[in-house]
């Protein structure tokens, strides 16, 4: 029992040293770019348009990422030509994020960067096409690649090919967490010196698995996602790619945190009162050394899902209390799934750097029952550290903590 | 690195749990091939087992044995569950109602994340620590050890880590030639306190993909839990040494 009690009450929760951001960029539907993504939060313009997606007629609102699908692969690298891999492809070209790579590889070596990258579905949509053209003995068409296209580590590995890394990467998917967790698994690999530098991020793109999918579970709204509000219907899927780098050594902007818990409650619905998303906040403040009152802004996973922003603003208020400023994004990008992880974080780290704090453009009037403090008007403030929520199905749950470095 | 592993779990047709499987694959006795018998988890309710897939199933039966064996709750473990396919009978499921109705079940739909085997044993043993669902494609297996040995050098607590695959249906196979049940088990701990093994992990250079054993079967070659199988002797063996892919011309060394 005393061996049992030590792992209870132990030391375990050792605060964790702040990791240098030394690039970042988001590609999704509000911009393709940090610039344009940080412009669209300036101006309080959503990305998400009305679904005209002919291979899902849904009645629906999307989010897509124009010019993605004309992105081509090497010659070297066409195995893996697939809707996500095009889409991470256009997201590692963006912001220098690409050539920022390629300075830590001559400084490190190539075998010590790693790639761990967050996905829910990969490239499932050429399943999904593949199974829609069957051949009349039922088999798959010959083109069909499933290893390179389906499998969920296919854009890790494309990743790691076009950079020309090799040091120890991995896929982490836990559904809406998936790239949120790839910034707590780089900081291991980081801590233990199996990699000097690590490529983290995440790609999701729309596919008829999740449209139909969350669809069927209604919480799909037929109207644009309205995070926090009281007349909430639902989410608005979207798409997105997104990536960061982070190094051992000094950046103006850090990592100086991050909580991951399970809700242990059901597969798709989060605990009422948001108990696991609590503690994954709570992880997240401790291995950040900070009480909850450094903390300048939220960017909460916000889905405007009715049962999911009541159970994290009131998680969020029995933290923060009245007193820091919340927001969700997703009105703006629209709930990319497996990249909504990567894509708050780099709003986040914008917001930092910007000293601009995003609102929730689409949100009219606010639910008074998510209690917490939900701004849904973006202004210029002075932020030192935010906080940036993901949950996803199975009750999984991550919090980050990003900060200025001081 | 090192990895101190508390306790081991075991599934595949012929090894129904550890205890049986040592022999084997120590290579004492042959492998009887015999097909397994469909795992039933104790932890999860009547509900739960019949809405959960084939291969969550599987993975929580062989997490069940690690778990027992380890005499630790699930409730104080880390989780870290890997596999190459979420679940290809899920997969095969939601493509073929896309290719036609498109009516999906919200249950298939739940049950097709890659994480639902790790959210069911959750759910069913009040585990609330942190859970990651990775892939590494067939270099799963190295890199999902690799992961779940971090964690419990990081947390300094136990950390339950699953791999496991379940056979794909056609046409799914054609493509991706599962075609048995497998899957491994281990609980890692922070410390070398009651382990049943210590081994040391390196990443080495290998310009050619490490051979499987002679005990595992050919139909296995498909499956990367199947390289937590072969990897088994050597924690099975004083001063066991092996190696398993880890990517491309690389492997990972478990030295005992």
């Amino acid at each position: 029992m005393a061996r049992r009690a030590a792992y209870l009450h132990g030391t375990d929760r050792r605060a964790m040293k702040p990791l240098a951001v030394t690039a970042f960029t988001t590609t999704n539907p509000a911009g393709i770019g940090n610039a344009a993504t940080l412009a669209a939060l300036r101006e309080g313009r959503t990305g998400l348009v009305p679904n005209t997606l002919d291979w899902a007629p849904i009645a629906c609102w999307v989010g897509q990422v124009p010019g993605a699908a004309r992105i081509a692969l090497p010659e070297a690298l066409r195995d893996y030509d697939c809707a996500n891999t095009r889409l991470a492809l256009l997201a590692l070209e963006q912001d220098g994020f690409r050539d920022a790579v390629a300075r830590a590889v001559q400084r490190v070596g190539a075998h010590r960067v790693g790639v761990f990258l967050g996905t829910t579905t990969s490239g499932i949509r050429s399943t999904e096409i593949a199974y829609a053209h069957r051949n009349p003995d039922g088999s798959l068409p010959a083109d069909f690649r499933y290893d390179t296209c389906h499998n969920m580590d296919a854009t890790t590995e494309l990743v790691r090919r076009f950079l020309g890394v090799s040091g120890p990467s991995l896929t982490i998917s836990t559904a809406c967490s998936s790239s949120a967790k790839v910034f707590a698994a780089a900081e291991r690999y980081l801590r233990a010196g199996l990699v000097d530098a690590a490529v983290v991020g995440g790609v999701d793109t729309l596919c008829q698995t999740t449209l139909y999918g969350f669809n069927a579970l209604q919480l799909v709204s037929e109207d644009v996602c309205r995070p926090y509000d009281a007349a909430r219907k639902g989410l608005t899927i979207g798409e997105a790619g997104g990536f960061a780098l982070l190094e051992d050594s000094e950046a103006a902007l850090q990592l100086l945190g991050y909580g991951e818990t399970c809700d242990a409650h059901h597969m798709s619905t989060p605990h009422p009162e948001g108990a696991g998303a609590r503690l994954a906040m709570i992880g997240a403040l401790e291995a950040a050394s900070l009480d909850a009152n450094a903390i300048d802004y939220v960017n909460l996973h916000g889905t405007a899902s009715p049962a999911n922003d009541l159970a994290e603003g009131r998680a969020v208020h029995d933290l923060f209390g009245d007193r820091v400023p919340c927001s969700s994004t997703k009105g703006v990008t629209g709930h990319t799934l497996g990249a909504a992880g990567i894509t708050e974080a780099v709003i986040s780290l914008l917001a930092l750097e910007a000293g601009f704090r995003p609102g929730s453009p689409t949100t009219r009037s606010v639910d008074e029952a998510t209690r917490c403090r939900f701004e849904p008007t973006g202004a210029e403030a002075k932020l030192q550290r935010v906080m940036s929520n993901s949950f996803g199905f199975g009750g999984n749950n991550c919090a980050l903590v990003f900060g200025r470095a001081s | 690195m090192r990895v101190h592993v508390r306790s081991i779990g075991v599934l595949a047709p012929g090894l129904p749990g550890w205890e049986a499987a040592q022999p084997v694959v120590r290579g004492e006795r042959a492998l009887e091939m015999a097909p397994l018998t469909p795992p039933v988890p104790r932890c999860l309710p009547a509900a739960e087992r019949r809405r959960s897939s084939p291969t969550a199933r599987l993975a929580i039966a062989v997490a069940e044995q690690a778990i027992d064996a380890s005499a630790i709750p699930a409730a104080e473990m880390e989780m870290v569950f890997a596999a190459a396919e979420a679940a290809g009978e899920i997969t095969h499921q939601l493509c073929e109602v896309l290719a036609t109705t498109r009516e999906i079940s919200p249950t298939v739909f739940h049950n097709s994340v890659h994480n639902a085997p790790l959210g069911y044993l959750s759910i069913a043993m009040g585990a609330k620590l942190s859970g990651t669902s990775v892939c590494r494609g067939r270099w799963s297996f190295a890199n999902g050890l690799v992961c779940a040995a971090l964690q419990a050098q990081a947390a300094q607590r136990p950390v339950l880590f699953v791999c496991y695959d379940s056979p794909m249906p056609m046409p799914l196979q054609a493509v991706c030639a599962m075609v048995d049940p497998t899957a491994v088990a281990m609980v890692l701990a922070p410390d070398r306190i009651d382990a049943v093994a210590s081994a040391s992990l390196e990443i080495v250079q290998a310009d050619v993909e490490n051979e499987w054993p002679a005990w595992i079967p050919a139909s296995w070659h498909a499956n990367p839990s199947a390289r937590g199988l072969a990897a088994l002797g050597a924690f099975a063996s004083p001063h066991g040494t092996v190696r398993v892919p880890f990517a491309p011309g690389q492997a990972l060394e478990i030295r005992c």
